[in-house]
C-alpha cells in the first residue's frame, strides 16, 4: 500500500509539476488575478453594492480561472501523454493504470489548489485593502465600520471558497474521466464543457417540465432519469450565489454538497480506471 | 530456472474501428529467450516487432496466446518489476531534466530515499550525463544524449531484462557503438537484452540469438552462427603473401578442385573506419 501511494505521489508531482513548467498556466493565473484587482475599480455604489460587485466578480473570475486551469490540465493529462507516447515510458514499469489515473487527478487537483490558494489570498486582499479604503472615505461612526468590516470579513465567504473548489474538483474528475476514453484534447474539452452545460441545465428543464405537467413515455423517462444519475447536478453549487447575496448558507449545506462531489469524484475516477484498464496502448 | 521471456502462439489484431474490420499484426508467436541472452527482433517496419515487445511489456493485450516474463504473466506488477524498457524514439517528458527523469522512473519503480538518489548519481555517471548535463532540460537534449537518459532510466530499478526498441535508430556511429558496448557490459553484468532492429550490421555486433520477423509472422530462430555461417566455403585471411605466391596458391586450389569465390584485398567496415577517424575523446 506504501509502495502504491509513493507511485500515485511521484505520478501527481510529475503532473504538477509539468503544468507549473508550462507558460500557460501562469499566464491564467496572472489572468484571474487582473480580473481581481480590476473588480475593486468598478463601482460607485454604496459600499454593500461594492462589496457584492467585488465578491460576484471575485468568485466569477476565480470559477473561470479555475474551469480553464482544469480543463486545460486534464486535456493535457492523458491524451497528450498518449500523443507523445511518453506514458509508455511510465506504465511499461510497476504502475498499476489506477494510480496512473489518480496520480494524474491528484496532480491536477494540487495544480488547482495552489491556484485557489494564490487567488484566494489575493481576493482576501483586495477585500482588506476595499475595507481600509472605505473606511477612509466614509470617515463614519463605529457603527458603519463595523458594517463594513463585516462585509469584508464575513466568514460565509469560505464556504463559497470550499464550494468553489469542490465545483473545479468535479469538473476536473469529469475531465480525466473523458481524458481515459479519448486520443485528442479537443474531444476532451468539449465533452467536459457538454457535460458541465447539462449539469447546470438540467434541475431547470427539470423543475420546468414537472410544474408543466406533461406526462412522459417509459423511454423518456428512463433518458432523463440516466442525464440526472450521469451528470452531477451543478446547480447544487448555486449556494454561491446565495452567499455573495448575503443570504445565510449553513455549514451542513455546504459540507453536503461537499460531499457529494466527493462522491462524484469517486465514482468518476472508478469509472476512468476501469476503462483505461483495458485500453490499448 | 524459466526462460526471461517466454511467448505461445502470441497473437494480435487491431480493430480499425467503424465496422473497417482487423489487421493483423502479429500471428502466433512462439519464443523463449534464456536469461543472460542476447536477443535481437529483426524484420523491416511493420513487421510486429514493437507490437511483440508491448505485448511482452503489457502495454497492450494479446488477441490470444500468452506471454509471461521470468514465469509471471506478462503485463502483470511482477513481470513488469523485471523489466527496464527504452522506447525506440526518445519518448520522455521533455520538461524535465536527465536527473529529474531518472528519478521519476526509480519513484514509478517503488524507489525512494538515498538508495534512489545513489542510484540516480550512479547511472548518471555511468551514461555519461552526470554534472551540468543531468541537470539540462531533456528538450536541450541530442538524441544520443536522450538515448542515454532513457538508458538510465530503463535501468534505475536495476531489472533482470533490458527491453530495447531500436535503440540505434538516429544515433550517430559514437553513440551506436556506445550503445552496443553498453549491451555488451549488461551481458557480462548477467543481465538479458532484448532489443529490435532493423540495423543488421550492429545486430550482428552484438546479438546471440535472433528471430525473424516478416509481416507479423515468424520466418527465422537461431544463433546467429548458426544462421549466418556458410558450411559449403572456407575462408582465410592472410599477411605477406607476395603477388607470386597468390598465384601459386590460386593454382593449388584450382589443382585441388577447389574453386576460388572470393579474393583481394579485405576492406574495412565504413563505421569502424569512421570511428578510427575522429579524435580518440569523441570516440566515445
Amino acid at each position: 500500500m506504501r509502495e502504491s501511494w509513493r507511485r500515485i505521489r511521484a505520478v501527481a508531482a510529475n503532473t504538477f509539476l509539468e503544468a507549473v513548467r508550462q507558460k500557460v498556466f501562469a499566464v491564467l493565473l496572472i489572468f484571474g488575478l487582473v480580473l481581481l484587482g480590476g473588480a475593486n475599480y468598478f463601482a460607485e455604489f454604496s459600499f454593500q453594492e461594492q462589496f457584492k460587485f467585488l465578491k460576484d466578480l471575485g468568485y466569477a473570475a476565480i470559477s473561470l480561472t479555475g474551469l480553464l486551469v482544469g480543463l486545460l490540465g486534464a486535456a493535457q493529462l492523458i491524451p497528450a501523454e498518449i500523443e507523445r507516447r511518453t506514458i509508455l515510458t511510465a506504465l511499461c514499469r510497476p504502475l498499476r493504470r489506477w494510480e496512473f489515473v489518480t496520480g494524474k487527478y491528484l496532480g491536477l487537483v494540487s495544480l488547482l489548489s495552489v491556484m485557489l490558494g494564490v487567488m484566494g489570498a489575493v481576493f482576501w486582499a483586495v477585500l482588506r485593502w476595499k475595507e481600509t479604503q472605505l473606511i477612509g472615505m466614509e470617515g463614519a461612526g463605529e457603527e458603519v465600520v463595523r458594517a463594513i468590516q463585516a462585509e469584508a470579513r464575513d466568514p460565509r465567504l469560505w464556504q463559497a471558497f470550499v464550494l468553489v473548489a469542490a465545483k473545479l474538483f468535479v469538473v476536473s474528475g469529469l475531465a480525466v474521466f473523458f481524458s481515459t476514453l479519448a486520443t485528442s484534447t479537443t474531444f476532451v474539452v468539449a465533452m467536459t464543457l457538454m457535460v458541465y452545460l447539462i449539469g447546470h441545465l438540467q434541475s431547470v428543464a427539470r423543475e420546468q417540465w414537472l410544474e408543466s405537467g406533461e406526462v412522459a413515455g417509459w423511454g423518456l423517462k428512463i433518458f432523463l432519469a440516466a442525464v440526472a444519475l450521469l451528470v452531477p447536478d451543478f446547480n447544487l453549487y448555486s449556494l454561491i450565489d446565495e452567499i455573495v447575496a448575503g443570504n445565510a448558507v449553513v455549514w451542513r449545506s455546504t459540507l453536503q454538497v461537499a460531499g457529494y462531489s466527493a462522491a462524484y469524484v469517486g465514482v468518476l475516477l472508478a469509472a476512468a480506471a476501469w476503462l483505461f484498464e483495458g485500453r490499448d496502448l | 530456472m524459466k526462460p526471461a521471456v517466454f511467448t505461445r502462439a502470441l497473437r494480435k489484431e487491431f480493430k480499425l474501428g467503424w465496422g473497417r474490420g482487423r489487421v493483423l499484426a502479429l500471428e502466433g508467436l512462439d519464443l523463449e529467450v534464456q536469461r543472460g541472452e542476447v536477443f535481437g527482433l529483426l524484420g523491416p517496419n511493420g513487421s510486429g516487432k514493437s507490437t511483440a515487445m508491448k505485448m511482452i511489456l503489457g502495454l497492450l493485450r494479446p488477441t490470444s496466446g500468452r506471454a509471461e516474463v521470468c514465469g509471471c504473466p506478462a503485463g502483470t506488477l511482477a513481470a513488469r518489476r523485471q523489466i527496464g524498457f527504452l522506447p525506440e524514439n526518445p519518448y520522455f517528458p521533455a520538461f524535465l531534466s536527465g536527473g529529474e527523469l531518472v528519478r521519476y522512473y526509480g519513484k514509478l519503480s517503488g524507489m525512494g530515499g538515498r538508495t534512489l538518489e545513489a542510484r540516480v548519481q550512479e547511472l548518471l555517471a555511468m551514461v555519461r550525463l552526470g554534472g551540468e548535463a543531468g541537470r539540462r532540460p531533456l528538450r536541450t537534449y541530442s538524441k544520443g544524449m536522450l538515448q542515454r537518459a532513457g538508458l538510465a532510466g530503463a535501468l534505475v530499478s536495476d531489472p533482470e531484462i533490458i527491453m530495447l526498441d531500436e535503440p540505434t535508430a538516429g544515433v550517430d556511429p559514437a553513440g551506436s557503438r556506445e550503445i552496443r558496448d553498453l549491451i555488451r557490459e549488461l551481458k557480462e553484468r548477467g543481465k538479458t537484452v532484448i532489443f529490435s532492429s532493423h540495423l543488421l550490421e550492429q545486430v550482428e555486433d552484438v546479438a546471440d540469438r535472433v528471430i525473424i520477423l516478416h509481416r507479423g509472422q515468424k520466418l527465422r530462430e537461431g544463433r546467429l552462427e548458426e544462421l549466418l555461417t556458410q558450411t559449403g566455403e572456407w575462408q582465410v585471411r592472410a599477411k605477406g603473401l607476395g603477388e607470386t605466391q597468390r598465384r601459386e596458391l590460386n593454382a593449388w586450389l584450382i589443382q585441388h578442385g577447389a574453386e576460388v569465390v572470393q579474393e583481394g584485398l579485405p576492406r574495412e567496415r565504413l563505421e569502424d573506419y569512421f570511428l578510427r577517424s575522429l579524435p580518440e575523446q569523441e570516440r566515445r
